[in-house]
């Protein structure tokens, strides 16, 4: 995550400040405490949740008993939850997840994209204002937020008011039915800011003088904004994805809040929390947090590879 | 330090309660596992000791202990109370279990997980000499059947689990005839829940089917729980949680499988302003063969205010102490005198909610979720889970 926002910042640019041998090694140097501290707070707890994964349980007290040494371990139930994932009853959970976040991710685009950009190019004066405004969702907790809109999407509640003003629909709709949209809706808006910031530290980034030559070159508002500006903010906008798409397939709360709990759009992290949680089967819910991961990592590798390719393409 | 008699007779009968309660909840706990040999703490504290400095340490639900009664007992003993909370019972064996909480007493124990605590060694015995007010505990929990003799709890609260509805939505001659199966009638589709609780959810199932084994082992009837719950999901758009409390009152809700409790708190915290509690039905299997249950509390094992502890329980089974902290709460203490009549009269509960009083009768006649082996109770969270996957 750390390497998405400052590839994101940096706007793919991920060269070493110095240029010197001294200076690389001083870099690193002031660089490894905090380097150091990410990969333990990595590394330490992802092993922690093979051990757990692979792990056995308390026979008294059936609590999990980490199984530390690979030795150990034993995959039995690993393969269980495998296979309830693939073509079992866990499969239409993950599915929907991924439908879910994908969904989401668009919704954040379409809505987002614009914002940064014109926070990031057009808001001259104003534009320490805007990110301000863009920050200050940050000060009030993502939970008290989701609370917040069930009581503005409950029946007698806000919008429904409103829609029942504007003439628009029976005034009386159920919005936390249980209905997909909603979830989506919830996930855009917990989202987006964090969707948002790196696309326009990327946005901010780019360089006006190729816009410039595009349209002294004769190329529309349009066809520039399509043939220049947008692939040039490519790596931003894969930063600002991966930020967000890795939380969103994680996400329980949002699904909770904003249905009541309804199967119907029950996301894999819910089931994360019920195994970890609520269940004297830990194994299964450290079991599904590492499938998760893998499919996040496919995400995160096909990131990884699009910012080396703008790089190679930049150097070249 | 000698052992005086009394003490002696009070450990023998702790010994004597491992051997004849405690050990088949611990055979049911470990039957599928080898080892699990037992730590079990059978010392209680002895007689006569003062009571520490604290502060002395809960591990309870959110909100389920009345603040003005937290606050008596702080004023009476000079010291502070520190609450932590948990959401689900095994949440809170783990949190003991592992140390990342170190509490004086764990105040709502479940029934059903005891014997795994106490095998575990995390709790410790009461000294019921620091216990007077267990005189006022209702007769039927003097000898409950997790715990002979109440060698290591006292009963906090007791429950039922039926159907709360909207009597102005609902006609309560409909809910009497239907019984369990109107969770399943969609009229009420989008507007009915279920707890979020694999025993109570697949059990609920069991019984609508007249199937009164709610602890079964039986592959088949679990799974037959599991995919009439099935049906929910698409017949009724149902919603599974613990909201009833908040959600029949405030009208979010028409109809949900709930807990007793749940309706009587709401009854007067949750109704909106200006709303008769007559609004508020409650059902319950009248063979009164339904689910029964009970929170349990305990002093911990490894607590450093035991004495504290003590005090702490015999605070709330205090009459006039658990009458405020059921006004507060809803959640009936199993006190003698706290029966229907009474909570009525002194308009603690409407009449409308009668039955979700539970009495003598009810109590004694209640299913209990008893202990599971390990391979039992895997089946029904796993089924539960891919109920709840959609």
């Amino acid at each position: 995550m750390a390497d998405a926002t400052t590839a994101a910042v940096t706007g793919g640019d991920a060269t070493a400040p110095g240029g010197h041998r001294s200076g690389t090694a001083f870099w690193a140097a002031l660089a490894s405490p905090g380097s150091l501290l990410l990969v333990a707070l990595f590394v330490v707890p992802a092993y922690a949740i093979l051990a757990v994964a692979f792990g056995g349980i308390d026979p008294i007290l059936r609590t999990t008993v980490p199984a530390w040494n690979p030795l150990d371990w034993d995959l039995e139930r690993f393969g269980d939850v495998v296979s309830r994932v693939f073509g079992g009853d866990l499969t239409r959970v993950f599915l929907r997840t991924g439908i879910f976040a994908g969904l989401a991710l668009v919704g954040c685009f379409v809505i987002g994209y614009p914002v940064a950009y014109y926070v990031a190019r057009k808001a001259g004066r104003n534009r320490g204002l805007l990110l301000g405004l863009l920050v200050l969702p940050f000060w009030i907790s993502y939970l008290m937020r989701m609370l917040a809109w069930v009581n503005l999407l409950q029946t007698d509640g806000f919008i429904n008011r409103i829609l029942g003003w504007l003439h628009l629909g029976s005034g009386n709709r159920n919005w936390l039915d249980g209905d997909w949209p909603t979830v989506v809706f919830g996930l855009v808006y917990g989202y987006i800011p964090f969707f948002i910031l790196p696309l326009y530290a990327a946005l901010e980034r780019l360089d006006g003088r190729l816009i410039e030559a595009s349209r002294d070159l004769g190329a529309s508002s349009a066809s520039t904004f399509l043939r220049v500006t947008l692939p040039l903010s490519i790596p931003g906008l894969m930063a600002a994805s991966v930020i967000i798409l890795l939380p969103m397939c994680g996400d329980y709360y949002t699904n909770t809040y904003l249905t009541g709990g309804s199967p119907r759009t029950e996301m894999v992290g819910n089931q994360i929390e019920f195994f970890l949680r609520g269940s004297s089967q830990p194994q299964a819910g450290a079991s599904l947090v590492i499938i998760l991961m893998a499919f996040l990592t496919i995400a995160m590798a096909y990131y990884l590879a699009s910012v080396a390719r703008s790089q190679r393409e930049s150097a070249s | 330090m000698a052992t005086d008699r009394r003490q002696f007779i009070h450990r023998s009968a702790q010994f004597g309660v491992l051997l004849g309660a405690g050990v088949p909840l611990l055979q049911a706990c470990g039957s599928s596992d080898s080892g699990g040999d037992s730590k079990a703490v059978t010392d209680a504290i002895e007689d006569g000791l003062k009571p520490e400095g604290g502060p002395l340490r809960i591990l309870n639900y959110a909100d389920y202990v009345n603040p003005d009664t937290v606050a008596s007992f702080e004023a009476q003993y000079g010291v502070k109370i520190e609450i932590t909370t948990f959401d689900v019972d095994a949440e809170a064996v783990t949190k003991l279990a592992n140390g990342s909480v170190e509490v004086d007493v764990f105040q709502s124990a479940a029934p059903n997980t005891l014997g795994r605590l106490i095998a575990g060694g995390l709790l410790q015995p009461l000294n019921a000499s620091y216990i007077p007010n267990k005189a006022n505990v209702l007769p039927t929990f003097d000898n409950p059947w997790y715990d002979e003799g109440s060698a290591y709890t006292v009963p906090y609260t007791v429950f039922s689990s039926g159907i709360g509805y909207r009597t102005d939505r609902i006609d309560p001659a409909k809910v009497e005839e239907l019984g369990w199966e109107i969770l399943w009638d969609p009229e009420y589709k989008g507007v009915t829940s279920i707890l979020d609780d694999y025993r109570e959810g697949l059990s609920m199932a069991l019984l609508r089917r007249g199937i009164t084994d709610v602890n079964t082992t039986d592959k088949a009837l679990i799974e037959q729980a599991g995919a009439d719950l099935g049906e929910l999901t698409g017949l009724m758009n149902i919603k599974v949680n613990i909201e009833g409390y908040k959600d029949i009152p405030e009208g979010a809700t028409t109809l949900a499988h709930t807990w007793s409790g749940d309706l009587l708190a709401g009854a007067y915290s949750y109704l909106p302003e200006g709303t008769d509690p007559s609004v508020l039905g409650w059902w319950y299997p009248s063979d009164d063969v339904g689910v029964v249950n009970n929170d349990c509390m305990t002093v911990t094992a490894n607590a450093k205010n035991p004495v504290l502890g003590h005090l702490w329980i015999n605070h709330l089974i205090d009459v006039a102490n658990a009458e405020e902290n059921f006004s507060w709460n809803g959640y009936l203490p199993p006190i003698t005198g706290l029966d229907a009549d009474y909570l009525i009269e002194n308009e603690y509960a409407p009449e409308n909610l009668r039955a979700a009083v539970l009495d003598d009768a009810i109590i004694s006649k209640g299913l209990r979720f008893e202990p599971l082996d390990m391979e039992t109770n895997q089946l029904w969270e796993r089924t539960w889970s891919a109920f709840t996957a959609g």
